[in-house]
């Protein structure tokens, strides 16, 4: 215990938490103390369909996080159990770079009576020459919200289970199931599953409160008349009359009450299918006759894959679309002349956004692997300062940011492009430390002490021996980095007083006037920018590895 | 003069005439002279302290077309005045209002983040309710004289709230309803009308959600073609509120379950309903700006069957406006950037539908002959409605919040 106190004082892992934490926790702070007040609570209380508000965030973000979990073990065990051959990392990749807000504006441009789909089967199929009014995309009951979050977060998770796959001897425990006469996916989901699920309990909760807590994805997807709680309190929040303001301040406490409490419920959830996961196994049954089950698993997740990509698709036609009457289903007139006027506008936000990721990533990646390099023997230590990083992720971003917001402000750095850079270090660094810490301590110690014996300093040591097998970790932190800050839209408002303006913080305000074309051009560069990153540090690693013998992929 | 044809005594009057009328002429030069350099001195101090700032312009940024507008402004500032003009572009400037709201409660009383806003209505009487405005500052920039103060009083009160040289017009707008002429031959141009024919087209009529700026718009347009007495409106609400309103809720009740969506979703915005336009989704959308299906039009974002109409019973008419915030960093450059956009190139160039299409808020009498040439000739086409029969002023601005309250209330779940 003395050792990791020792460690977590080093200055290097005091610099990371100051940074993470500090404003984290006085943003939380100045919400609570703002937020405290009778008056508004009432207020919020009596909103006309505040209830519903509320309901419908509780409703699609437990609803989709339990889809998405359901999905990602399956998609996980369908890979051990061979479909895809391996492949899985490279197909969720896409999906995983590409930020709520662009998948939430394609999936608009998909689903809509208008959308891509109804195109492509009209008017051949449906007869339709006119769309249909149907009530596809923002509908009441917020099923396509929930589709685009599953779309998400389905690959986050399943990122999450696959690191947990490395803490867990899956593949012996699944050989164990087979000779018992299981089949590979109810092994799987029997015998290594639970296993995982225990060691992804944070990411869980984060993709919760995301879901109930976001407006990336409820502005263009979510249902209106209410809208969900969080887009309520964000339209307060823009309200010039003052007693709006302790309106929206208040409502993000209950916001954050309702996020503990779904949390809460979450885990009980978790017991509940542990506990019948465990009378299942105990009925014994061995489900032989699973293949057409693994056919339609296949399926549905290939399907959910498919409307991600094609909400690409979506964006790029919609972009380039001058006019687009229904039913065509590729745009009509100049479609160059369209980009001729709308690239010099998107240029220069453009250049603000690919700026600040840069830094983002530079600074995150800066401050990671120092703090990295301090604890890479405690494995305690190791999860303390996780967890504390992990905090702004299991916190409602509004509930924080808000405050956060007055602190900069009082600060009079508000709207600065330090301010947003910090900001978006907050979000950057947990994603950072999940990644390096647990690469660094997995190095062998050994190599290094060779270093030193044959008389290298330690600073050479690290440059020449530990730097290089940390390249290809380090590349993929940077475009992790790098995707999560063209992301952050809530944080960039915030910090950056509508001063600072990203393709996100454009995207997000033509969405939520409508605009989907000028949304669609600014989600451009939101979806192709982290590919672009990924593939970069994919091919950056390979080159590395060419020449140093077992630093193989 | 041709003395030397004149007689000698008829000479020395004319002389005379002459004389006194050339004194006339350097007295009036000279005083207007004086004038002048009082203002101009006034005025180069002004573009003085100006060069160099840098002016953020807090304004709506949901349109491409008036995105570009700015951005071609602030060239131009650029380079006649040495004012950086940067576009905040808000999603609804009541953002704005808020941030200045929050730097007063901050005691940020200097150095504020914004220098000028686009404005008008609820959002200028909140700011003026709580003092966060400069001013009045309006007759300091030379080009204030040429504004249409007398022939247009919307330049200079803001739904029913008297401006007093807080805020500058910019631009004037009339309620504008366009339709898909290949969908219905004329336009109904009355409530009841209108009623009619989205019973008859379930599904393909709508309107922006209030309290988005033109959803409100559309409540009031109503309200004020629905009403008893249009008069009562100016003043502010009082317990007949649910009196006076009853026929517009019948109208809307009635009209609803028809209407896209079965009314229980709306368009976001004006931009949004113009794109489910141009997508096939409705055959109707609205805009405060009778040259915005022109507009669209040419840029290609509208298909070109489109025919714009006013209400018979008037068109809701209102200016916007440009103000600076109390706390405004660069306060020079804000002004010298409000003079560049009220200057006639600038106007000109925004009431031209090639660019923006908003009308100008100027007085063409007042321009010279060349300039006034090149307003008129500004064509009208098709998808341009005539003028309106009458120009109805806003209703007080305490009506238009408890319309959005009470319509809230009604149609949310």
């Amino acid at each position: 215990m003395v050792a990791t106190l020792r460690q977590v004082m080093r200055p290097a892992v005091l610099v990371l938490l100051a940074v993470a934490v500090v404003p984290t926790v006085a943003g939380l702070s100045a919400a609570v103390v703002l937020g405290l007040d009778g008056q508004a609570l009432q207020r919020v209380i009596a909103t006309p369909g505040v209830g519903m508000s509320i309901a419908s965030s509780v409703w699609s973000g437990l609803v989709a996080t339990l889809v998405s979990l359901f999905l990602a073990h399956l998609a996980v065990a369908l890979a051990m159990a061979g479909d895809w051959q391996g492949r899985l990392a490279r197909l969720t990749l896409p999906l995983l770079a590409m930020p709520h807000l662009a998948v939430g504006i394609g999936l608009a441009l998909v689903l809509a009576p208008s959308g891509l789909l109804m195109r492509l089967l009209s008017p051949w199929a449906t007869g339709f020459e006119l769309p249909p009014d149907w009530l596809t995309v923002r509908d009441p009951a917020g099923l396509s919200l929930i589709a685009g979050l599953v779309i998400k977060e389905t690959c986050f998770l399943i990122l999450a289970l696959t690191a947990a796959l490395a803490q867990v001897p899956a593949t012996r425990l699944l050989s164990q199931a087979r000779t018992l006469g299981y089949s590979p996916l109810r092994g799987w989901l029997l015998a290594v599953a639970p296993l995982l699920q225990r060691r992804i309990r944070l990411p869980v909760a984060a993709v919760a409160v995301f879901g109930m807590t976001n407006v990336e994805l409820a502005i263009p997807l979510g249902p209106d008349l209410p809208p969900t709680f969080s887009v309520l309190l964000w339209r307060w929040f823009i309200d010039p009359d003052p007693a709006m303001h302790a309106q929206a301040y208040a409502g993000t406490l209950v916001l954050f009450a309702v996020s503990l409490l779904a949390i809460a419920g979450i885990a009980a959830l978790g017991r509940l299918a542990g506990t019948l996961g465990e009378r299942s196994a105990a009925s014994g049954a061995r489900w032989t006759g699973e293949r057409p089950w693994r056919r339609l698993a296949r399926a549905v997740l290939l399907s959910f894959w498919l409307l991600g990509l094609l909400a690409v698709v979506a964006i790029l036609l919609r972009s380039a679309a001058g006019t687009w009457r229904f039913p065509s289903v590729l745009p009509t007139g100049d479609l160059l002349a369209a980009w001729r006027d709308v690239l010099p506008i998107a240029g220069g936000v453009a250049g603000t956004t690919l700026i600040l990721a840069v830094a983002t990533a530079i600074v995150g990646v800066a401050l990671t692997l120092p703090a990295a390099e301090a604890c890479h023997e405690g494995p305690l230590t190791r999860r303390a300062v996780g967890a504390w990083l992990f905090l702004p992720l299991l916190v409602p971003q509004m509930t924080f940011l808000f405050g956060v917001s007055v602190l900069l402000a009082r600060l009079r750095i508000d709207g600065t492009f330090v301010a947003v850079l910090w900001s978006h270090l907050i979000f950057a660094l947990p994603y950072l430390w999940a990644l390096l810490a647990p690469a660094r301590a997995a190095l062998d110690p050994r190599y290094v002490r060779v270093a030193r014996t044959l008389g290298a300093t330690p600073s050479s040591a690290w440059w020449r021996v530990t730097a290089p097998m940390l390249a290809r970790p380090t590349l993929l932190a940077f475009a992790l980095a790098f995707s999560v800050s063209i992301a952050l839209y809530l944080p960039t408002l915030f910090a950056g007083a509508g001063r600072i303006a990203t393709s996100a913080t454009e995207a997000a305000g033509a969405a939520g006037s409508g605009s989907l074309r000028l949304a669609a051009v600014h989600a451009i560069l939101l979806a192709l920018a982290p590919l672009i990153a990924f593939a970069g540090a994919y091919g950056a690693g390979g080159v590395i590895g060419r020449h140093r013998q077992g630093l193989s992929p | 003069m041709q003395a030397g044809f004149a007689a000698p005594g008829r000479r020395r009057m004319l002389t005379g005439i002459a004389y006194s009328l050339v004194a006339l002429a350097m007295t009036v030069l000279a005083a207007s002279a004086a004038a002048a350099d009082g203002r101009s001195a006034a005025w180069q101090q002004v573009l003085r302290e100006a060069a160099g700032q840098t002016v953020y312009f807090n304004a709506w940024g949901g349109d491409l077309a008036i995105n570009r507008y700015i951005a071609w402004a602030g060239e131009r500032l650029r380079a006649e005045h040495d004012v950086e003009l940067r576009h905040v572009k808000v999603t609804d400037i009541a953002e704005a209002v808020t941030r200045i709201i929050a730097e007063r409660k901050a005691g940020r009383d200097e150095d504020g983040s914004v220098d000028l806003l686009w404005i008008n209505g609820e959002n200028f009487a909140a700011l003026r309710r709580a003092e966060l405005l400069y001013g009045p500052w309006t007759s300091t920039p030379p080009n204030a004289a040429l504004v249409d103060w007398q022939g247009n009083p919307t330049t200079r009160i803001d739904m029913t709230l008297p401006t007093e040289g807080f805020e500058l017009p910019w631009g004037t707008a009339a309620l504008t309803f366009f339709y898909d002429n290949e969908r219905l031959a004329d336009g109904p141009a009355g409530p009841a009308a209108l009623l009619h024919w989205i019973e008859r087209h379930p599904g393909r009529f709508s309107y922006p959600q209030p309290p988005t700026f033109l959803g409100s718009a559309f409540l009031k347009q109503m309200l004020l073609v629905l009403v008893e007495d249009r008069e009562r409106l100016s003043q502010p609400v009082a317990d007949d509120f649910d009196a006076v309103t009853r026929p517009l809720w019948d109208w809307l009740d009635r009209a609803h379950p028809a209407m896209w969506r079965g009314g229980r979703l709306f368009p976001q915005s004006g931009p949004a309903q113009r794109e489910l336009l141009a997508m096939g989704e409705l055959d109707w959308m609205l805009s405060y700006n009778p040259a915005e299906a022109s507009r669209a039009i040419r840029q290609g974002e509208l298909h070109e069957s489109i025919s714009g109409l006013h209400f018979a019973g008037g068109a809701l008419a209102n200016s916007h406006f440009l103000a600076i915030p109390y706390n405004a960093t660069a306060r020079a450059g804000a002004m010298v950037a409000a003079n560049f956009l009220l200057s006639p190139a600038a106007q000109l160039r925004k009431a031209d539908v090639r660019h923006w299409g908003d009308p100008t808020v100027l007085d063409l009498d007042l321009l010279d002959r060349d300039m006034r040439r090149r307003f008129e000739s500004l064509r009208n086409d098709e998808a341009m409605p005539g003028p309106a029969s009458s120009y109805l002023p806003e209703p007080h601005p305490a009506w238009t919040t408890a319309l959005e309250d009470e319509w809230w209330r009604r149609y949310v779940r």
